[in-house]
C-alpha cells in the first residue's frame, strides 16, 4: 500500500465572499497547487466536497464544473455529499485512491457558501441546515441544528453535570485562538458573560455558543510517497483516517452523550496510524456548537467521560495547554462553510506540523487529529496528519 | 388490538395512527430493539423480521431543547424534546414538548400538531 501525503495546502479567508463557487474555489485550489509545486497536467483526479449548492445556489454536478474552472477538464471528477463532514469524505476518498494506487497526485477541496451572500435569510438557511436531520421522523417536529446539539449537550448536562459557564469557557477559548488566525471570520475575544447575555438561538446555545454562517473554500493536494518525494514542497503524512455512522433519527441512537460515530471513526484512525490519544499534539474538532467540542474532546479519548466540560475553562485545551484543541479559532470563530470545513481543518494541521501557523503555533507540533462531524452525529471521519509516518 | 395493526408500517400509517392519538412503531424479532420512526429493517441488527407495534402514549422527557431561531415556516419559542417510552426495547420518540417538563419528568402524548406533517405533542 503507498502511504498517502498533503503536498499543498490552501484555503480562502472564511467570512463573506460575494463571487460565484467556482470563482471563490480556484483561490484555495491554485493556493494548494502552487504550494505543492504541481501544474494542472499533474492532477490525475478531484475530489470536491460541497454539501448544499443545490439547495442554497441551484447549482448541482458542481465537480466537473470547478474542475473546468480551474483547468483539470477531462480528470474523473467526483462530488461527496454528507453535511458537515462532506470534504472530509471527499479527502477519505482521495487517501484510498492513492494508498490503493490508483493515483499519484490528486485534488481534494471543499466549497460552500451559507452567508447571505446566497440570497437566503436566516430563517431559510436554518431550514436548508435542518434538511440533514431526518425528513419524515424529525424536520417536521421544527428542529434546527443548534437544536439537534442542544438535545445532546442538555442530556450531558443532566449525566455529568456540565455547566452553562463550561459551554462559554468553549466560546471564549475559541474566540481567543481565532484572533490568532488572519483568515477567520471572528478576530475578536468574547468573554463568558457576553456569552450567557447573548439571546437564545436553541438552549442550552446562546448566540455566542453557535458557529457563524460562512462562505469560503479550502483545497489540499494529496500525493503518494514517490510522488512527493518528487516535490520540492514540505509534506506530511496521511498516517489514519476512519469513518463511522450512526443511527438517523437522533431518538434511535444507543447514547446521547457518546456520539458514538466519532468514537468508532476514531478507534480506526488510532489502529491504522499505531497510535492513541496522548499521542497527539494538536486537534482540530468540529465546534459547530460549543457542546459538540465537550462532546468530541470526550470521544476521541482525551478526557474521560463527563470531564469534557471543565477542560476549556482550566485552559487544558486551550493553545499552551495539555492537548490545544482548535487553535485555528475552530468552526466557532474561524468560520464554518460546510462542504469547505473538513478539508479546512487539514489545512491548519498541515500548517502546525510544518511550523508555518504563526502566532497560533503548536510548538513542536509532529502529530495532529482532525474531527469533522456531519449531521446529528450520524457520520463522523477521524484524521492523523504526521510530520514522518 | 394487534390485529388491526398495519404491516409493514409505512410512514403514511403511522401518521394516520398519529392522528387517532396512537403511536405506532416497531419491535425486532430478531434482537428485541424498537424503534417509533419506522424502518425496513432493524437498525441494530439489520433483521427484515420487524413487528409493528403500539407503543405506549406516556413517558418521561429524555432530553429536550427549546428552539428560539426556527426553521422557515416555524415559529420560534417552542420545544422540542426527545421521549423515553420505558419499554423493553428502548423505543425513544422526537416530539413536540408543550409543557415545562424537564428531564425525567413524566409527559403523555397529548395532541397532533400539523406544520408540515403530523408531529406528536408530549406535555
Ligand atoms: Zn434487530
Amino acid at each position: 500500500m503507498h502511504q498517502a501525503r498533503i503536498v499543498g495546502v490552501g484555503m480562502t479567508n472564511f467570512g463573506v465572499h460575494d463571487r460565484p463557487l467556482p470563482e471563490l474555489f480556484s483561490s484555495a485550489a491554485f493556493d494548494a497547487m502552487d504550494d505543492a509545486g504541481v501544474d494542472a497536467p499533474a492532477i490525475e483526479s478531484f475530489y470536491l466536497g460541497n454539501a448544499m449548492g443545490g439547495q442554497t445556489e441551484r447549482d448541482t454536478h458542481l465537480a466537473p464544473t470547478l474542475a473546468s474552472h480551474i483547468g483539470l477538464a477531462g480528470i474523473p471528477c467526483q462530488r461527496y455529499e454528507d453535511a458537515c463532514a462532506t470534504s472530509s469524505n471527499a479527502f477519505k476518498h482521495a487517501v484510498r485512491a492513492v494508498e490503493a494506487g490508483q493515483h499519484d497526485i490528486v485534488l481534494v477541496g471543499g466549497v460552500e457558501r451559507c452567508t447571505p451572500t446566497t440570497g437566503l435569510d436566516t430563517p431559510e438557511m436554518t431550514s436548508v441546515f435542518a434538511s440533514a436531520s431526518h425528513r419524515q421522523y424529525e424536520q417536521p417536529t421544527g428542529l434546527s441544528f443548534p437544536g439537534v446539539f442542544g438535545l445532546l449537550t442538555t442530556r450531558h448536562m443532566h449525566e455529568y453535570g456540565t455547566t452553562e459557564e463550561d459551554l462559554a469557557a468553549v466560546a471564549v477559548k475559541n474566540h481567543r485562538h481565532g484572533t490568532y488566525n488572519p483568515r477567520a471570520q471572528f478576530g475578536s475575544e468574547t468573554t463568558v458573560e457576553e456569552v450567557l447575555e447573548s439571546p437564545i438561538v436553541a438552549s442550552p446555545f446562546h448566540l455566542f455558543d453557535c458557529c457563524p454562517f460562512s462562505d469560503g473554500a479550502a483545497a489540499v493536494v494529496v500525493a503518494n510517497e514517490e510522488a512527493a518525494a518528487d516535490l520540492s514542497s514540505e509534506s506530511v503524512a496521511v498516517s489514519g483516517v476512519g469513518h463511522a455512522t450512526d443511527t438517523i433519527p437522533l431518538a434511535d441512537k444507543a447514547d446521547f452523550t457518546a456520539t458514538q460515530s466519532a468514537r468508532d471513526a476514531a478507534d480506526q484512525a488510532y489502529e491504522q496510524a499505531g497510535v492513541g490519544p496522548d499521542d497527539v499534539d494538536v486537534v482540530e474538532l468540529h465546534d459547530c456548537f460549543t457542546g459538540a467540542e465537550v462532546l468530541a474532546i470526550e470521544a476521541l479519548g482525551f478526557f474521560e467521560d463527563g470531564e469534557g466540560g471543565p477542560a476549556a475553562a482550566n485552559g487544558e485545551t486551550a493553545l499552551g495547554g495539555r492537548i490545544p484543541v482548535n487553535p485555528s479559532g475552530g468552526l466557532k470563530a474561524k468560520g464554518h462553510p460546510i462542504g469547505a470545513t473538513g478539508v479546512a481543518q487539514l489545512v491548519e494541521l498541515t500548517e502546525h506540523l510544518r511550523g508555518e501557523a504563526g502566532e497560533r503555533q503548536v510548538e513542536g507540533a509532529r502529530r495532529g487529529l482532525a474531527h469533522n462531524l456531519g449531521g446529528d452525529a450520524g457520520t463522523t471521519i477521524v484524521s492523523i496528519l504526521e510530520v514522518d509516518a | 388490538m394487534s390485529d388491526t395493526l398495519p404491516d409493514p408500517l409505512t410512514h403514511a400509517e403511522w401518521t394516520a395512527a398519529l392522528r387517532d392519538g396512537r403511536l405506532l412503531g416497531q419491535r425486532c424479532g430478531a434482537c428485541g430493539n424498537e424503534t417509533a420512526a419506522p424502518k425496513a429493517a432493524c437498525n441494530e441488527c439489520g433483521s427484515r423480521e420487524i413487528e409493528t407495534v403500539e407503543l405506549p402514549t406516556e413517558g418521561t422527557v429524555y432530553t429536550e431543547t427549546t428552539i428560539a431561531v426556527a426553521p422557515a415556516a416555524f415559529e420560534g419559542g417552542y420545544r422540542v424534546a426527545v421521549i423515553d417510552l420505558g419499554t423493553e426495547g428502548n423505543a425513544r420518540v422526537t416530539a413536540r414538548l408543550e409543557s415545562d417538563a424537564d428531564i425525567g419528568d413524566a409527559v403523555a402524548f397529548s395532541d397532533v400538531l400539523e406544520v408540515d406533517e403530523p408531529v406528536p405533542v408530549f406535555g
